[in-house]
């Protein structure tokens, strides 16, 4: 988003109708922001009425060009307090309002009330049918997920919203209990329908959604016990990722693609194909903590474990909040393999205060406890 | 369920979700005049010019 979306001079226009506010949630500064907001997903964007801080809209996940502009133009209208002009369009405004304030349930009420008073090619349909889809799963609704997503594939058919709709399908599909009566046969359904979302030419959808989606892929071959399967997809997932970098026009937009990369590569079991873009990275973007940390990662995964911890080394001067943690732990995972259990503990007790330090709402209790269980465990035998 | 809850593909989690961007992404030259990381000033300008405020919460990783 940050390296494509905004940097587009399509939305060059919408310049004076906001005040624009880029927050870095790992930023301490922005902690009790985050925390108000209830950020759980990134990227969230929202749009607040500056006279009383209220949550207009709130939307989860990345969007392209186009569905930005027309997010911002819907928000627009909305922030401005004009009456909604049909059923569908007050019920949507409300839900947006309830949305912004966490209320799921009856936020979730208010999107299914637009959806069902949405006359044929209602333009906000495909953000009604993305938000609502975002909630039924967190309020555990995976049946009424799946249900929501069949209802609107056949409406959304070739929009770039399809490649969310189906893929959230297929992940309530997956999420049913496993003893479920139509289970197999919904997620083999959605498969389908996720599959047909990614097939050439594509239906323009954004990079991220497109990733995802060969992720669910991935997890659905294996629900079925086809590693072979998992594996082709694992392929493709790689193979579509390189294509994106190889168009990237910059450093910074060849990078976004570094994490979902190492991913792919490591669910090939490949990590080495990793090393010489991360290399690249780390040259490009010199302060950047992320391509020595995701090295650490790769060169752990092969067992060059000297390499792993130079690459640990440059990364921690780099990297603060509560992303330290995460490389704090996989340094312990490297001193461990090196048989050095008083490193790998010493780590692990860095990365626990690490994690006690934070502000609320950069604060994790889960994290803190899974720490100290693991410093409470006896030390690992070395891997080598 | 892969999606949506804080991914971290970065440090080689096999999960996914929004692309990363890059500590750099912040420097890129932009569209739109942003704001970093300052709730308060952005909250104040807001108000003075009457605008509502759009926020993109984000992480570099």
């Amino acid at each position: 988003m940050r390296a494509f979306v905004f940097t587009d001079p399509a939305l060059t226009s919408r310049a004076g109708q906001f005040v624009w506010l880029e927050m870095n949630v790992d930023d301490e500064r922005n902690a009790a922001h985050r925390e108000r907001l209830s950020v759980e997903a990134l990227p969230t964007f929202f749009v607040l009425d500056a006279t009383d801080e209220s949550v207009v809209m709130r939307r989860e996940d990345g969007m392209t060009v186009a569905e930005m502009d027309a997010f911002l133009e819907e928000a627009g209208r909305a922030a401005s307090g004009k009456g909604a002009s049909s059923p569908a369009e007050a019920a949507l405004l409300r839900a947006d309002r309830l949305n912004g304030e966490r209320k799921k349930a009856e936020a979730a009420a208010a999107y299914r009330e637009a959806l069902d008073q949405a006359p044929p090619g209602w333009p906000p349909y495909g953000r009604a049918v993305v938000a609502l889809l975002f909630l039924h799963p967190s309020l555990n609704e995976e049946a009424k997920c799946l249900a929501l997503a069949r209802e609107a594939l056949p409406r959304l058919t070739g929009s770039p919203a399809s490649v969310m709709v189906a893929r959230s399908g297929l992940d309530c599909a997956l999420g049913l209990p496993k003893d479920e009566a139509g289970r197999v046969a919904a997620v083999a359904e959605m498969e389908a329908a996720t599959r047909k979302t990614l097939a050439p030419p594509g239906v323009g959808a954004a990079a991220d959604d497109v990733s995802s989606s060969y992720l669910s892929l991935i997890q659905a071959r294996k629900a079925a016990g086809d590693a072979a399967g998992a594996t082709r997809d694992a392929e493709a997932w790689a193979a579509f990722l390189e294509a994106q970098a190889a168009a990237a026009k910059t450093p910074e937009q060849r990078a976004v693609f570094d994490s979902h990369r190492l991913s792919a590569y490591l669910e090939l079991k490949q990590p080495e194909r990793a090393v010489p873009m991360l290399e690249q990275s780390e040259a490009d973007l010199p302060g950047d903590y992320n391509p020595p940390a995701r090295l650490a990662v790769a060169w752990f995964e092969m067992k060059k474990l000297d390499e792993a911890l130079a690459a640990s080394n440059r990364a921690l001067p780099k990297v603060a909040g509560p992303r330290r943690i995460q490389v704090l732990q996989r340094r312990s995972d490297i001193f461990a393999a090196r048989g050095d259990a008083a490193a790998a503990r010493e780590a692990l007790a860095q990365a626990l205060a690490c994690a006690e330090s934070l502000p609320p709402g950069q604060r994790s209790e889960r994290t803190i406890q899974a720490l100290k269980k693991r410093l409470e465990a006896p030390p690992a035998k070395p891997e080598r | 369920m892969n999606r949506h809850r804080w991914t971290a593909p970065a440090l080689g989690l096999l999960v996914a979700g929004a692309l990363a961007a890059p500590a750099a992404a912040a420097d890129i030259e932009k569209a739109l005049p942003f704001v970093a990381d300052d709730y308060g000033k952005a909250l104040a300008e807001a108000r003075s010019q009457k605008l509502p405020l759009f926020i993109e919460a984000w992480a570099p990783w």
